[in-house]
Protein backbone atom coordinates (compact mmCIF):
# COMPACT_ATOMS: atom_id res chain seq x y z
CA UNK A 1 0.00 0.00 0.00
CA UNK A 2 1.48 3.32 -0.99
CA UNK A 3 1.83 6.23 1.35
CA UNK A 4 -0.65 8.27 -0.67
CA UNK A 5 -3.27 5.54 -0.26
CA UNK A 6 -2.58 5.52 3.46
CA UNK A 7 -3.22 9.22 3.59
CA UNK A 8 -6.45 8.84 1.68
CA UNK A 9 -7.67 6.46 4.39
CA UNK A 10 -6.76 9.12 6.91
CA UNK A 11 -8.62 11.71 4.86
CA UNK A 12 -11.73 9.57 4.98
CA UNK A 13 -11.45 9.63 8.73
CA UNK A 14 -10.91 13.36 8.78
CA UNK A 15 -14.10 13.82 6.77
CA UNK A 16 -15.94 12.74 9.91
CA UNK A 17 -15.03 16.07 11.40
CA UNK A 18 -17.26 17.79 8.85
CA UNK A 19 -20.18 16.46 10.88
CA UNK A 20 -19.11 18.53 13.87
CA UNK A 21 -21.31 21.52 13.10
CA UNK A 22 -23.91 23.08 15.36
CA UNK A 23 -26.72 22.64 12.81
CA UNK A 24 -28.90 24.91 10.72
CA UNK A 25 -30.76 26.43 13.67
CA UNK A 26 -27.58 27.93 15.02
CA UNK A 27 -26.75 29.57 11.70
CA UNK A 28 -30.33 30.80 11.26
CA UNK A 29 -30.03 32.62 14.56
CA UNK A 30 -26.43 33.72 14.13
CA UNK A 31 -27.17 36.97 12.29
CA UNK A 32 -29.50 38.21 15.03
CA UNK A 33 -26.97 37.18 17.67
CA UNK A 34 -24.25 39.05 15.79
CA UNK A 35 -26.33 42.23 15.60
CA UNK A 36 -26.94 42.01 19.34
CA UNK A 37 -23.20 41.47 19.88
CA UNK A 38 -22.34 44.57 17.81
CA UNK A 39 -24.84 46.71 19.73
CA UNK A 40 -23.36 45.47 23.00
CA UNK A 41 -19.82 46.23 21.80
CA UNK A 42 -20.77 49.77 20.78
CA UNK A 43 -22.43 50.44 24.14
CA UNK A 44 -19.47 49.07 26.06
CA UNK A 45 -16.86 51.14 24.23
CA UNK A 46 -15.11 53.55 26.58
CA UNK A 47 -13.44 56.80 25.50
CA UNK A 48 -9.60 56.72 25.64
CA UNK A 49 -9.44 58.97 28.70
CA UNK A 50 -11.79 56.74 30.72
CA UNK A 51 -8.94 54.36 31.56
CA UNK A 52 -6.71 57.26 32.63
CA UNK A 53 -9.41 58.66 34.91
CA UNK A 54 -9.99 55.20 36.33
CA UNK A 55 -6.29 54.74 37.16
CA UNK A 56 -6.01 58.21 38.68
CA UNK A 57 -9.14 57.82 40.79
CA UNK A 58 -8.43 54.27 41.84
CA UNK A 59 -4.68 53.57 41.83
CA UNK A 60 -5.12 50.57 44.12
CA UNK A 61 -7.45 47.65 43.53
CA UNK A 62 -8.20 45.31 46.42
CA UNK A 63 -5.11 46.47 48.27
CA UNK A 64 -2.83 45.85 45.30
CA UNK A 65 -1.49 48.68 43.12
CA UNK A 66 -2.54 48.56 39.48
CA UNK A 67 0.12 47.75 36.92
CA UNK A 68 -0.34 51.22 35.40
CA UNK A 69 0.23 52.79 38.85
CA UNK A 70 3.43 50.81 39.36
CA UNK A 71 4.67 51.68 35.87
CA UNK A 72 3.91 55.39 36.30
CA UNK A 73 5.62 55.45 39.73
CA UNK A 74 8.70 53.71 38.32
CA UNK A 75 8.84 56.15 35.41
CA UNK A 76 8.61 59.13 37.80
CA UNK A 77 11.36 57.65 39.98
CA UNK A 78 13.70 57.09 37.02
CA UNK A 79 13.02 60.59 35.68
CA UNK A 80 13.68 62.09 39.13
CA UNK A 81 16.97 60.22 39.57
CA UNK A 82 18.07 61.18 36.05
CA UNK A 83 17.25 64.83 36.76
CA UNK A 84 19.26 65.04 39.99
CA UNK A 85 22.22 62.84 39.05
CA UNK A 86 22.66 63.82 35.44
CA UNK A 87 25.39 66.28 34.26
CA UNK A 88 24.38 69.81 35.13
CA UNK A 89 26.00 71.31 32.06
CA UNK A 90 25.96 69.77 28.62
CA UNK A 91 29.37 68.93 27.23
CA UNK A 92 31.07 68.30 30.59
CA UNK A 93 31.60 65.17 32.62
CA UNK A 94 32.61 64.79 36.23
CA UNK A 95 35.47 62.45 37.14
CA UNK A 96 35.67 60.33 40.28
CA UNK A 97 38.22 62.65 41.85
CA UNK A 98 35.93 65.58 41.39
CA UNK A 99 37.61 67.06 38.32
CA UNK A 100 35.51 68.16 35.38
CA UNK A 101 36.41 67.14 31.85
CA UNK A 102 35.67 69.46 28.97
CA UNK A 103 34.99 67.87 25.59
CA UNK A 104 38.10 69.54 24.11
CA UNK A 105 40.32 67.68 26.58
CA UNK A 106 40.61 70.24 29.32
CA UNK A 107 40.47 68.89 32.83
CA UNK A 108 39.46 71.33 35.49
CA UNK A 109 39.71 70.79 39.21
CA UNK A 110 36.44 70.97 41.05
CA UNK A 111 36.55 73.37 43.94
CA UNK A 112 33.88 73.29 46.58
CA UNK A 113 35.44 75.67 49.05
CA UNK A 114 33.54 78.90 49.52
CA UNK A 115 36.78 80.83 49.22
CA UNK A 116 37.26 79.62 45.69
CA UNK A 117 33.80 80.50 44.50
CA UNK A 118 35.33 83.42 42.68
CA UNK A 119 36.95 82.71 39.37
CA UNK A 120 40.39 81.11 39.78
CA UNK A 121 42.20 80.96 36.41
CA UNK A 122 45.36 79.52 37.99
CA UNK A 123 43.57 76.22 38.72
CA UNK A 124 43.28 75.40 35.06
CA UNK A 125 45.15 72.38 33.78
CA UNK A 126 45.26 71.98 30.07
CA UNK A 127 45.49 68.46 28.79
CA UNK A 128 46.46 69.54 25.30
CA UNK A 129 49.17 71.96 26.41
CA UNK A 130 51.94 73.35 24.15
CA UNK A 131 52.19 76.61 22.31
CA UNK A 132 50.85 75.46 18.95
CA UNK A 133 47.37 74.55 20.05
CA UNK A 134 45.45 77.45 21.41
CA UNK A 135 42.57 76.28 23.50
CA UNK A 136 40.53 78.88 25.22
CA UNK A 137 41.11 78.53 28.96
CA UNK A 138 38.33 77.55 31.28
CA UNK A 139 37.44 79.06 34.56
CA UNK A 140 36.17 77.33 37.61
CA UNK A 141 33.39 78.86 39.64
CA UNK A 142 33.35 76.22 42.34
CA UNK A 143 30.99 73.79 40.66
CA UNK A 144 31.34 73.81 36.94
CA UNK A 145 33.85 74.64 34.29
CA UNK A 146 33.03 77.73 32.28
CA UNK A 147 34.27 78.45 28.79
CA UNK A 148 36.43 81.53 28.55
CA UNK A 149 34.88 84.31 26.64
CA UNK A 150 37.39 86.86 25.43
CA UNK A 151 34.73 89.50 25.32
CA UNK A 152 34.46 89.38 29.07
CA UNK A 153 36.44 92.00 30.87
CA UNK A 154 37.57 91.75 34.45
CA UNK B 1 -9.92 9.53 -2.56
CA UNK B 2 -10.88 12.80 -4.19
CA UNK B 3 -11.43 15.60 -1.75
CA UNK B 4 -14.71 17.36 -2.25
CA UNK B 5 -14.28 21.05 -2.84
CA UNK B 6 -16.60 23.08 -0.69
CA UNK B 7 -17.98 25.91 -2.76
CA UNK B 8 -20.69 28.28 -1.63
CA UNK B 9 -23.92 27.57 -3.45
CA UNK B 10 -24.67 31.23 -4.02
CA UNK B 11 -21.38 32.09 -5.70
CA UNK B 12 -22.80 31.29 -9.11
CA UNK B 13 -25.72 33.67 -8.78
CA UNK B 14 -26.20 37.02 -7.14
CA UNK B 15 -23.63 39.68 -6.41
CA UNK B 16 -19.99 38.72 -5.91
CA UNK B 17 -18.31 39.12 -2.54
CA UNK B 18 -16.49 42.21 -3.78
CA UNK B 19 -19.75 43.79 -4.95
CA UNK B 20 -21.25 43.12 -1.52
CA UNK B 21 -18.19 44.72 0.11
CA UNK B 22 -18.63 47.80 -2.07
CA UNK B 23 -22.33 48.00 -1.17
CA UNK B 24 -21.50 47.66 2.53
CA UNK B 25 -19.01 50.50 2.28
CA UNK B 26 -21.74 52.63 0.70
CA UNK B 27 -23.89 52.02 3.79
CA UNK B 28 -25.95 49.03 2.70
CA UNK B 29 -25.85 46.93 5.86
CA UNK B 30 -27.97 44.20 4.32
CA UNK B 31 -25.02 43.52 2.01
CA UNK B 32 -22.82 42.74 5.00
CA UNK B 33 -25.53 40.48 6.38
CA UNK B 34 -25.36 38.59 3.10
CA UNK B 35 -21.58 38.26 3.45
CA UNK B 36 -22.09 36.87 6.96
CA UNK B 37 -24.58 34.32 5.63
CA UNK B 38 -22.11 33.25 2.96
CA UNK B 39 -19.15 32.78 5.28
CA UNK B 40 -20.57 31.89 8.68
CA UNK B 41 -20.57 28.13 8.09
CA UNK B 42 -17.09 27.91 6.63
CA UNK B 43 -15.52 30.26 9.17
CA UNK B 44 -17.25 28.41 11.97
CA UNK B 45 -15.63 25.23 10.67
CA UNK B 46 -12.16 26.76 10.51
CA UNK B 47 -12.34 28.24 14.00
CA UNK B 48 -13.95 25.19 15.52
CA UNK B 49 -11.40 22.75 14.14
CA UNK B 50 -8.64 24.97 15.51
CA UNK B 51 -10.13 25.48 18.97
CA UNK B 52 -12.22 22.29 19.40
CA UNK B 53 -14.69 24.20 21.51
CA UNK B 54 -18.10 25.39 20.34
CA UNK B 55 -18.50 28.16 22.90
CA UNK B 56 -15.11 29.67 22.07
CA UNK B 57 -15.87 29.29 18.37
CA UNK B 58 -19.11 31.20 18.74
CA UNK B 59 -17.35 34.08 20.54
CA UNK B 60 -14.49 34.15 18.05
CA UNK B 61 -16.83 34.07 15.07
CA UNK B 62 -18.63 37.15 16.37
CA UNK B 63 -15.28 38.87 16.91
CA UNK B 64 -14.12 37.98 13.41
CA UNK B 65 -17.21 39.40 11.69
CA UNK B 66 -17.07 42.49 13.92
CA UNK B 67 -13.37 43.03 13.23
CA UNK B 68 -13.90 42.50 9.50
CA UNK B 69 -16.77 44.99 9.47
CA UNK B 70 -14.67 47.63 11.23
CA UNK B 71 -11.67 46.97 8.97
CA UNK B 72 -13.68 46.92 5.76
CA UNK B 73 -12.58 50.47 4.76
CA UNK B 74 -8.98 49.21 4.78
CA UNK B 75 -9.81 46.28 2.50
CA UNK B 76 -8.07 47.23 -0.74
CA UNK B 77 -9.19 44.30 -2.81
CA UNK B 78 -5.61 43.15 -3.43
CA UNK B 79 -6.72 39.72 -2.31
CA UNK B 80 -10.24 38.33 -2.48
CA UNK B 81 -12.60 39.06 0.40
CA UNK B 82 -12.71 35.32 0.96
CA UNK B 83 -8.92 35.15 1.56
CA UNK B 84 -8.99 38.31 3.65
CA UNK B 85 -11.70 37.19 6.06
CA UNK B 86 -10.21 33.70 6.36
CA UNK B 87 -6.93 35.34 7.33
CA UNK B 88 -8.69 37.38 10.04
CA UNK B 89 -10.36 34.23 11.36
CA UNK B 90 -7.09 32.31 11.47
CA UNK B 91 -5.15 35.15 13.10
CA UNK B 92 -7.84 35.60 15.75
CA UNK B 93 -7.90 31.87 16.41
CA UNK B 94 -4.10 31.76 16.70
CA UNK B 95 -4.15 34.65 19.20
CA UNK B 96 -6.83 32.85 21.14
CA UNK B 97 -4.87 29.58 21.12
CA UNK B 98 -1.72 31.36 22.35
CA UNK B 99 -3.68 32.92 25.20
CA UNK B 100 -5.29 29.60 26.04
CA UNK B 101 -1.89 27.93 26.08
CA UNK B 102 -0.56 30.54 28.51
CA UNK B 103 -3.69 30.18 30.62
CA UNK B 104 -3.41 26.41 30.78
CA UNK B 105 -0.93 26.62 33.64
CA UNK B 106 -3.69 28.18 35.71
CA UNK B 107 -6.43 25.82 34.51
CA UNK B 108 -8.28 23.63 36.93
CA UNK B 109 -7.65 19.91 36.64
CA UNK B 110 -11.35 19.58 35.89
CA UNK B 111 -10.77 21.40 32.62
CA UNK B 112 -8.27 18.84 31.42
CA UNK B 113 -8.82 15.31 30.28
CA UNK B 114 -6.75 12.35 31.42
CA UNK B 115 -4.01 13.13 28.88
CA UNK B 116 -3.68 16.75 29.95
CA UNK B 117 -5.40 18.12 26.87
CA UNK B 118 -8.22 20.65 27.21
CA UNK B 119 -11.59 18.97 27.17
CA UNK B 120 -13.31 19.36 23.84
CA UNK B 121 -16.94 19.74 22.86
CA UNK B 122 -18.21 16.83 20.91
CA UNK B 123 -21.59 17.02 19.21
CA UNK B 124 -23.44 13.75 19.11
CA UNK B 125 -22.89 12.43 15.60
CA UNK B 126 -23.64 8.86 16.49
CA UNK B 127 -26.42 6.88 14.80
CA UNK B 128 -29.22 6.53 17.34
CA UNK B 129 -30.34 3.07 16.29
CA UNK B 130 -26.99 1.34 16.73
CA UNK B 131 -25.47 1.79 20.19
CA UNK B 132 -22.34 -0.28 19.44
CA UNK B 133 -21.54 1.74 16.37
CA UNK B 134 -22.22 4.88 18.40
CA UNK B 135 -19.65 3.91 21.00
CA UNK B 136 -17.02 3.18 18.37
CA UNK B 137 -17.77 6.42 16.54
CA UNK B 138 -17.55 8.48 19.71
CA UNK B 139 -14.27 6.85 20.64
CA UNK B 140 -12.96 7.50 17.16
CA UNK B 141 -14.10 11.09 17.30
CA UNK B 142 -12.40 11.57 20.67
CA UNK B 143 -9.18 10.10 19.36
CA UNK B 144 -9.36 12.21 16.21
CA UNK B 145 -9.79 15.41 18.21
CA UNK B 146 -6.99 14.48 20.58
CA UNK B 147 -4.68 13.84 17.65
CA UNK B 148 -5.63 17.14 16.03
CA UNK B 149 -4.97 19.03 19.27
CA UNK B 150 -1.50 17.50 19.46
CA UNK B 151 -0.57 19.10 16.14
CA UNK B 152 0.88 22.61 16.08
CA UNK B 153 -1.61 25.32 15.18
CA UNK B 154 -0.06 25.75 11.70
CA UNK B 155 -0.30 22.03 10.96
CA UNK B 156 -3.82 21.87 12.35
CA UNK B 157 -4.77 24.77 10.09
CA UNK B 158 -3.56 23.11 6.90
CA UNK B 159 -5.34 19.87 7.79
CA UNK B 160 -8.52 21.81 8.56
CA UNK B 161 -8.39 23.83 5.37
CA UNK B 162 -7.38 20.96 3.08
CA UNK B 163 -8.93 17.80 4.46
CA UNK B 164 -11.98 19.16 6.23
CA UNK B 165 -12.81 22.33 4.30
CA UNK B 166 -11.53 21.13 0.95
CA UNK B 167 -9.50 24.17 -0.06
CA UNK B 168 -6.80 23.79 -2.72
CA UNK B 169 -3.10 24.14 -1.84
CA UNK B 170 -2.88 27.49 -3.65
CA UNK B 171 -5.85 28.88 -1.72
CA UNK B 172 -4.40 27.72 1.59
CA UNK B 173 -1.08 29.34 0.71
CA UNK B 174 -2.85 32.66 0.07
CA UNK B 175 -4.83 32.43 3.31
CA UNK B 176 -1.80 31.51 5.40
CA UNK B 177 0.58 33.86 3.64
CA UNK B 178 3.12 31.18 2.74
CA UNK B 179 4.19 29.25 -0.35
CA UNK B 180 2.42 26.26 -1.78
CA UNK B 181 5.53 24.23 -1.02
CA UNK B 182 5.24 25.10 2.66
CA UNK B 183 1.58 24.09 2.62
CA UNK B 184 2.42 20.74 1.03
CA UNK B 185 5.25 20.09 3.44
CA UNK B 186 3.12 20.99 6.48
CA UNK B 187 0.32 18.84 5.19
CA UNK B 188 2.63 15.88 4.66
CA UNK B 189 4.09 16.21 8.15
CA UNK B 190 0.63 16.60 9.71
CA UNK B 191 -0.67 13.55 7.84
CA UNK B 192 2.27 11.50 9.05
CA UNK B 193 1.70 12.60 12.64
CA UNK B 194 -2.02 11.86 12.46
CA UNK B 195 -1.36 8.55 10.78
CA UNK B 196 0.93 7.61 13.63
CA UNK B 197 -1.63 8.33 16.32
CA UNK B 198 -4.69 7.08 14.43
CA UNK B 199 -3.03 4.08 12.79
CA UNK B 200 -5.15 1.48 14.59
CA UNK B 201 -8.34 2.99 13.18
CA UNK B 202 -7.12 2.97 9.59
CA UNK B 203 -7.52 0.06 7.16
CA UNK B 204 -4.27 -1.75 6.49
Amino acid sequence: MSQKEDFSELQKLLHLKRLETPGREYFDRFLDAFHAYQRREILQQEPWYAKLVEVLCEPWVAGVPRLATVAASAACLVAGVAFFLGPTQPGTAQLADGKVVHPKGIVVAAVHDQAFKELQPELIETAAGGDEIQIPPLYVNGHNALAYDSRLTF
Amino acid sequence: MAVERVLPADLESGPTDEELVASTLQGDLAAYDELIRRFQGRLYGVIYHLTSNHEDTNDLLMEVFDKAYRSLPTFRGQSSFYTWIYRIAINRSFNFLDKRKRRQGAMSLNDLDEEGLPKVDLPDVSPQNNPNKAIVLNELQNKLNESMLKLSKEHRTVVTLFDIQGLAHAEIAKVMGCTEGTVRSRLHYAHKQLQKSLGIYLKK
